[in-house]
Parts: structure tokens; C-alpha cells; sequence
């Protein structure tokens, strides 16, 4: 086993990272005075692994859009009933998500940490599927499905990233479509299983209230190295550079129209791309935040409201930063960002208030260090991407110069590389 | 420094209350002005902390305002409208980053006070009142968030449930008002509307975080000292117990998936242990992923992926909702009912009310770990008219047993059923 403290200076806190035997990698950050522990398992599968295959496997195989997302739902169900009825002894309140390239599977509790803690580590490592098991969950996240077509919010993200990717499976929803999870069944469930749910695959992240030796108790009792280790590779997706369409629209029963005006990055890879992140978010605050120029001009011509905001999506091979909100005149929000990312980049950025976008930055940023849920979270995503220390995040917000950002400010937002999505409002008698 | 909840008048119905703990990283400072929901003026006072958002006497531009938040770490000042039973609050509050944390040794929990003791009392105004440039937008604003509702089909369809159901009564008084009173909102109106809130609201002054409870005491203290004011204080709501007859309302819209909101009321609720023991039913019916509701409507018919019941404790209403295929509504409908019966009947294990304790004691036990769940929870304590911990609530769980909640129960009625569903058969 291995073992390394994480410290920093800043905070004054401490985190563990620990390699065990059987090959799981654990980071945990006991945090003094909390009642809650939370606890994170998470392996690196998402929506986007659509293709894949082991070094076990001659050729790629594919597999149903959704099934991440289903695999998710059935690990729940064990041969002696549901897993909810293990944590309804213990009192932890659990629950489970896939994003892109997460599946996570979490409780949060205040007492019975160590209980709690193996049923949660059996939970993800067991799987139990049958026939009947599956065609029951078909039914439920079908109704799951139905509720994401009628979200607007939903709606105009995934329109959004259809139009910024030409074939890259993020362009897909994350639970799939009702034809695609009917071709789910247990045999290829099993195989997702195998191959993702590796050790090797995984990471556990605890924060909060728990002890060290806790952790490895359970550990040691309920986690079994696995038969073989099994190296993933991801089947690369062949995508341009370039976005497929500028522009998306689609109706459905919204008060005002909501609007997604995407710029597609440019990925460097998992570590690179969390660092980006950092920057391209400091970026859009300078571009668009509420202190900025832009911000004051279109909320004054009464084109945004306080809906508007932004997002910089980043993930193992994918990146692209979000402009959102509601508009009357989203055409037209769309044309100023637009021309306020092109006047910077022939103007230069503002140096004082670059200086004040990153010290509101930093100061948000140590808001990450201060709640468990997102301690576990930062962990864990730092893991996946390569980040060893993820203090040494903080130090490099704090580091950050405006020449980074006037670099960034080229390669984030290019508007040849940006594509708008509108959600209109279906209007009475409207032929949709 | 550590410090339990405490709470103390500071001037004429103006409460400073404080919970500190140093586990904390940030300090959120909150202003709540509670007024009773009232028809008539609901729509005035709801835009005027979207419009004190707007500027200050110090900062009258939104841009240097904003800028100064940068300059406070990334200090967040943010305003909204809830309802608390039969109350509305206009809420103003900043979040900040404690001293500890900053790189220059500011004073944000100071400044922080300050701030926002300014934008509640020191509006930037033209001519006396406020501007219309300002009022024109927020007005819009208002507007836009009032229609807005109808983009969350499961919000949109649970409010549409509590409006019938309750129409008449105090507590379905919308919170952001209603259209054709915002379109009527003048500078005038609005900051009218402003000093009626100041002079008649009770005033809660909410301090939790890591920081210095007293700096922020202070400069409230003296903002308030001298100030005559004619404050309406709070009392819990007594709405109508029970229902006389099923009232069933259906609207068609463009949508997928239909939605099903059933409204109950749930009887005389005599003392803590009642509010405990119909607590626990709620939950144990359909409040947890071992609920009834979770375990039937859900995972055995496979109706639905969210089936769910909540309980408001300050108006007495206990709604159901699930989203639905439009030809299952019935099935869902029929089996809802029937798990109710069931608890009625005392057809439910012990297993099940450990299960449902259990769980509720860790969602008390985690309150104290964040900023906004304290808030939160100590203002509707306030407005409910008591003041225990949840620590002291968990602990009252313990007393509950099987009667108290067939009891519980039993004191249900059926009041309201409201159904979303598309405008042709799916």
C-alpha cells in the first residue's frame, strides 16, 4: 500500500491519497467540525463511450447511446432486493449519476460511516442483471427520457452540442433515446460492467466526517482485486475541427425564447483541458460577467436577464464554453457576444479588470474547498484528469497572468467556431 | 469562534440572529423583510429587491457595484422573493469568502455588512424616488419571471395544483405577484411600496458562517437605532383543515410527458409531536427512496421515474406529483391511493418507520454543515413560531411510533387533483 499526505499551505488542510493492493486508489480528506461524511465511487465511463474496447478484445465494440446511463440505474437492483434497502439500515442518503465520462455512485450520512461505506463499494463492484431486471427499468427511464424532452433547459444544451459536434458522441443524450436503450440487454450490460468497473478504472473519494482507518477497514473487507486488469481504450472519434451547423432551433411550450451560443474549444487532453477550464472561466467573466462592459450594455437594452450566464464544459476529449439564458432577441445577444469577443481580441483585455475577474475567481474557487460534496468532486475529477495535488489548483488561479488569458481568448472563443441553439415558444394553433 | 443559534431584537421588529462555526470557509449575511401575502400588494414589493440589486447611494452604478464584488473576493450579493407559509420575503443577501482566506488580509465580513446595510436602506434614488430606467427594467424582469414558470413543466404543474387548490386562502397569493399588476408598476409604485416594506416588515438579519458575528451586529444595530417603524410581526398560519370534496382540474398542453399533482390537506396538527409524527408519514409514504410510492408506483409497476410526496409544515399541505404517460394517470392515480390506505390500515413494517427515521435524522444532522440550510431553516422556524435546532427535532423523531403514524394518516384528505397532459393521446 501506498500512501502520500497532500498539504497546503494556503488552507491550512491536509488530504490522503492512497494506492491500496488491490489496486483501488482512495483520496480522502477527513475535514474537522462537519457531522456529514461523503463519499464518492466513480468510474470513468460516461454517456460518450459509445465504443470501446480491451486489450483482451480483437476490435471496437459498440454499444447502445444510454447505456452508461441504464448500467447506472440496474446496479442498484442486487438478487436480494434493492440496494436503497441496504442504506435504509445505515441512514445514509444515497444516489448515483453519469455524466459524459462519469458514472458516480455516492452517499452522504452521519452516522454508520463504515456500513454505509461497504455497501457502497458492493454496490458498484456486484453487478445482478436479468431479463425481467431490465425490460422493468426500460419502462422507468423511458419516463425519465420523456421528462428531458419536454425540459427546455435540456433541450437547448443537447440541440447546442449536435450543432458544435459532427460526430463526437457528446453530441448525444446522456440517458439515449427510447429506441436505443430497447436494445439494451443483461449480456451487454455485464460486459460495460467488466470492463469499466475495473479498479483500474475507478477511484474512491471521501470527504468530511471519517476517519483514515474507517475507510480501510472496509476497504480491506469488501473490495477483491479483480481477476484481470483490464486496460480501456476509448475508441477515438474522427471529429473536425470546425462546428456542423451555426444554428439549431426548436419549438417547444416556453414562456420567452432560451438560447445556447456555443464556442467549440480545442482539447489537449484531460489534464490540459481542466486547466483550461480554469482559464476560459475567468475568461467568460472578463467577457461577459456581470461587472463587464458587455453585461451592462445588454442588460440595459433589455436583451438578457438575470438568467444569463456562463458555462465552460470541459471533459476527457471535449471542450466548449456556453453562453445561456432567456431572450426575446437571442439573434441578437448572439451578434453582440459576438462582437465584444472579436473587439477584445483586436483591442487587447483590460488589464485592472482582468486583475479583479481573478481575484473574484479565486475567491469562488476557495468556496470549492469548503463544502464536502464538492471536496469529493474536486477529487475525483482531478484524479481522472492527472492532478495529483488539487490544492495546486488554487495556486494556479492565483498565478494566472493576462498574457494566458489573451491566448486563451483565440483558441476558446472563436467565433468561426461558434453555433447558436434557440428554444422557442410553441404558440397556440403553431404547426410545430 | 463557535457559537449555537441566538437571536435578539435590535430594533423595532428588527431580529439579528447568528450561528458561527469555524469548520466554515465563508460568511453569508441575509436580510429577509416578512410581510403578509396580500393580494394587492404583492406585486410591488416583489420587484424592489430586484431593484435594490441595482445600485446603492455609494455604488449607483450597476457596473461599479458589480466591480466592487469582484473586488471582495467574488462576493456574491443576490436577491429573491420566497413565500414562507403565508408570508412573503424579500431577501437580500451576500455571500463572501472569510478574512482568513483572502491574500491581503481584507475585512469582507466589514465590508460585506456594510454593503449590504446600504443596499437595503441607502437605495440610489432620483428625485426621491426610484429611477425609471431602472423600475422600466426590473418591471420586465418581473414579468419575464413570472411567465418563466410554465418552462418547468413539474414546478409549473405543482403550482398550478396548490392555486386551485387554495384559491381564497392567504397562502396562494403568488410570490412574484401576478402580470397585469407588473405591467402597472411605477417608479412611484415601486418605491412606495419600497418604504411600506421598510416601515411594516418584520426584519430578520441572518448572520452563519466562520466570520466575526458581532461586527456585522453592530452595523445593523446602528442603521435600525432610532428608526420608528409600525412592524406587523409573524404568527403562524391556520389555513382549512380538511377537504369537503375532490375538486379535479385538467389542462392540456404541448408536452410529452404528462404530470400528476395531487393536493391533501392534513388535518389539525395540535403540537410538535403531531408535526413530527406527519412528518414521518410524509416521508415514509413517498419522501425517500424506500418510501412506498418510490418502491410501487416506481420500481414495481415501473410507471415512473419520480413519484414523490412532500409536506409544507407552515401551510399544512401535503402534494403528490409523478410524471406519467398520459393512458397510466389512472394506474398511478389508483395505486397512490391505495398505499395511503394501506398506512391507514397499519400495513406497513417497523422496518420501514426505522428506515424512514434514520434517514430523516441525517438530513437534520447535515443542516449544520451548510450555510444556506441553516438560513433557511432557522427563517422558517421564525415564521412558524418556534425556534428548535434540528438537532432538537431529530430527537423528537425518536418519540414517533406506528399509531402516531397511522394517526397521521388517517388525518389526510384528498383535497385537489390536477393533471398536465398533451394535447392528443401519446
Amino acid at each position: 500500500m501506498e500512501r502520500k499526505v497532500i498539504h497546503s499551505d494556503r488552507l491550512g488542510e491536509d488530504m490522503i491519497r492512497i494506492h491500496h493492493d488491490s489496486g483501488l486508489t482512495m483520496l480522502l480528506c477527513p475535514m474537522q467540525g462537519f457531522s456529514t461524511a461523503y463519499a464518492a465511487f466513480t468510474a470513468n465511463v460516461g454517456s460518450v463511450d459509445t465504443a470501446f474496447k480491451t486489450q483482451y478484445d480483437d476490435d471496437f465494440v459498440e454499444v447502445p447511446e444510454g447505456i452508461a446511463h441504464f448500467l447506472e440505474h440496474k446496479m442498484f437492483e442486487k438478487p436480494e432486493g434493492d440496494a436503497f434497502a441496504l442504506y435504509a439500515k445505515t441512514g445514509a442518503s444515497a444516489n448515483a449519476y453519469t455524466s459524459f465520462d462519469k458514472t458516480c455512485y455516492l452517499f452522504a450520512c452521519t452516522d454508520q460511516f463504515e456500513e454505509s461505506l461497504k455497501i457502497l463499494l458492493d454496490v458498484a463492484r456486484r453487478p445482478y442483471f436479468t431479463k425481467e431486471s431490465v425490460a422493468k427499468e426500460q419502462g422507468i427511464i423511458g419516463q425519465e427520457i420523456q421528462m428531458y424532452d419536454d425540459s427546455a433547459d435540456w433541450r437547448v444544451l443537447f440541440n447546442l452540442l449536435g450543432a458544435l459536434y459532427h460526430n463526437h458522441p457528446v453530441r448525444i443524450d446522456i440517458a439515449g433515446t427510447v429506441e436505443s436503450i430497447a436494445q439494451i440487454d443483461h449480456e451487454l450490460l455485464y460486459r460495460c460492467h467488466r470492463t469499466f468497473y475495473n479498479l483500474n478504472n475507478m477511484v474512491l473519494c471521501v470527504a468530511g466526517n471519517f476517519t483514515e482507518e474507517m475507510v480501510l477497514r472496509a476497504v480491506d473487507q469488501v473490495i477483491k482485486p479483480d481477476e484481470k486488469p483490464i486496460e480501456v481504450t476509448h475508441k477515438i472519434t474522427e471529429e473536425p475541427a470546425g462546428i456542423c451547423k451555426p444554428l439549431v432551433e426548436q419549438k417547444l411550450v416556453v414562456a420567452t425564447p432560451l438560447f445556447n451560443l456555443g464556442y467549440k474549444g480545442v482539447s489537449t487532453g484531460p489534464a490540459g483541458n481542466m486547466k483550461n477550464q480554469i482559464l476560459d472561466e475567468i475568461l467568460c467573466e472578463i467577457v461577459a460577467g456581470e461587472a463587464s462592459p458587455l453585461y451592462r450594455k445588454m442588460y440595459d437594452e433589455g436583451i438578457i436577464n438575470v438568467t444569463f450566464g456562463t458555462e465552460v464544459m470541459a471533459g476527457r476529449d471535449y471542450m466548449c464554453t456556453i453562453f445561456s439564458g432567456e431572450s426575446r432577441e437571442p439573434e441578437r445577444v448572439a451578434a453582440e457576444i459576438r462582437a465584444e469577443v472579436e473587439r477584445l481580441g483586436r483591442e487587447g483585455l483590460d488589464r485592472e479588470f482582468f486583475e479583479l475577474c481573478r481575484r473574484a475567481t479565486y475567491g469562488r474557487y476557495i468556496g470549492m474547498y469548503s463544502r464536502i460534496e464538492s471536496v469529493a468532486g474536486l477529487m475525483s475529477a482531478a484524479y481522472f484528469a492527472g492532478v495529483e495535488d488539487i490544492y495546486s489548483i488554487l495556486d494556479f488561479v492565483a498565478d494566472v497572468t493576462l498574457e494566458q488569458m489573451q491566448q486563451r481568448l483565440k483558441i476558446a472563443l472563436d467565433n468561426d467556431k461558434s453555433a447558436l441553439s434557440i428554444i422557442r415558444p410553441q404558440e397556440t394553433g403553431d404547426e410545430a | 469562534m463557535s457559537s449555537p443559534f441566538r437571536r435578539e431584537p435590535i430594533g423595532d421588529g428588527v431580529f439579528f440572529s447568528w450561528i458561527t462555526d469555524p469548520k466554515f470557509k465563508h460568511n453569508r449575511i441575509t436580510a429577509s423583510l416578512l410581510l403578509p401575502l396580500e393580494r394587492e400588494q404583492v406585486t410591488n414589493r416583489a420587484v424592489v429587491p430586484f431593484i435594490l440589486r441595482k445600485g446603492c447611494a455609494d455604488y449607483p452604478d450597476f457596473t461599479e457595484l458589480n466591480r466592487k464584488l469582484c473586488a471582495l473576493y467574488g462576493a456574491s450579493l443576490a436577491c429573491d422573493v420566497s413565500k414562507f407559509g403565508a408570508y412573503q420575503a424579500l431577501e437580500l443577501s451576500v455571500y463572501s469568502v472569510d478574512d482568513r482566506f483572502t491574500l491581503d488580509n481584507a475585512h469582507l465580513v466589514e465590508e460585506s455588512a456594510r454593503l449590504l446595510a446600504q443596499v437595503l436602506l441607502r437605495p440610489k434614488l432620483v428625485d426621491g424616488r426610484f429611477s425609471e430606467q431602472d423600475v422600466l427594467l426590473e418591471r420586465q424582469q418581473l414579468i419575464d419571471a413570472i411567465e418563466s414558470q410554465i418552462n418547468d413543466k413539474r414546478l409549473y404543474a405543482m403550482s398550478k395544483c396548490k392555486a386551485a387548490m387554495c384559491a381564497g386562502e392567504k397562502i396562494a397569493v403568488e410570490k412574484y405577484g401576478y402580470i397585469e399588476d407588473a405591467q402597472e408598476i411605477t417608479p412611484q409604485s415601486a418605491y412606495d411600496a419600497y418604504c411600506n416594506a421598510l416601515d411594516r416588515a418584520q426584519i430578520e438579519i441572518a448572520f452563519v458562517g466562520a466570520g466575526e458575528a458581532g461586527i456585522a451586529k453592530e452595523i445593523f444595530q446602528n442603521v435600525f437605532a432610532g428608526v420608528q417603524r409600525h412592524p406587523v410581526l409573524t404568527a403562524p398560519y391556520h389555513g382549512r383543515t380538511a377537504a369537503e370534496k375532490v375538486q379535479e382540474t385538467v389542462e392540456e398542453l404541448d408536452v410529452t410527458q404528462s404530470k400528476l399533482v395531487m393536493g391533501f390537506r392534513t388535518g389539525e396538527i395540535k403540537d410538535r409531536h403531531a408535526m413530527m409524527a406527519m412528518r414521518m408519514m410524509v416521508a415514509l409514504f413517498g419522501g425517500t427512496p424506500n418510501s412506498r410510492l418510490f418502491l410501487y408506483v416506481r420500481e414495481k409497476m415501473s410507471l415512473c421515474y419520480y413519484c414523490a410526496s412532500r409536506f409544507d409544515r407552515l401551510t399544512g399541505l401535503m402534494f403528490v406529483d409523478s410524471g406519467v404517460k398520459r393512458e397510466n394517470k389512472q394506474k398511478a392515480y389508483d395505486e397512490i391511493l391505495h398505499q395511503l390506505d394501506l398506512l391507514r390500515r397499519g400495513e406497513f413494517e417497523e422496518s420501514e418507520i426505522t428506515a424512514t427515521k434514520l434517514l430523516l435524522q441525517t438530513s437534520l444532522k447535515a443542516v449544520g454543515d451548510s450555510l444556506g440550510a441553516l438560513d433557511e431553516w432557522y427563517l422558517s422556524q421564525t415564521v412558524g413560531g418556534s425556534c428548535i435546532s434540528p438537532e432538537e427535532e431529530s430527537a423528537l423523531l425518536e418519540e414517533i411510533t406506528k399509531d402516531d403514524i397511522i394517526k397521521a394518516a388517517n388525518q389526510v384528505t384528498l383535497d385537489t387533483v390536477y393533471f398536465l397532459t398533451g394535447k392528443e393521446a401519446q
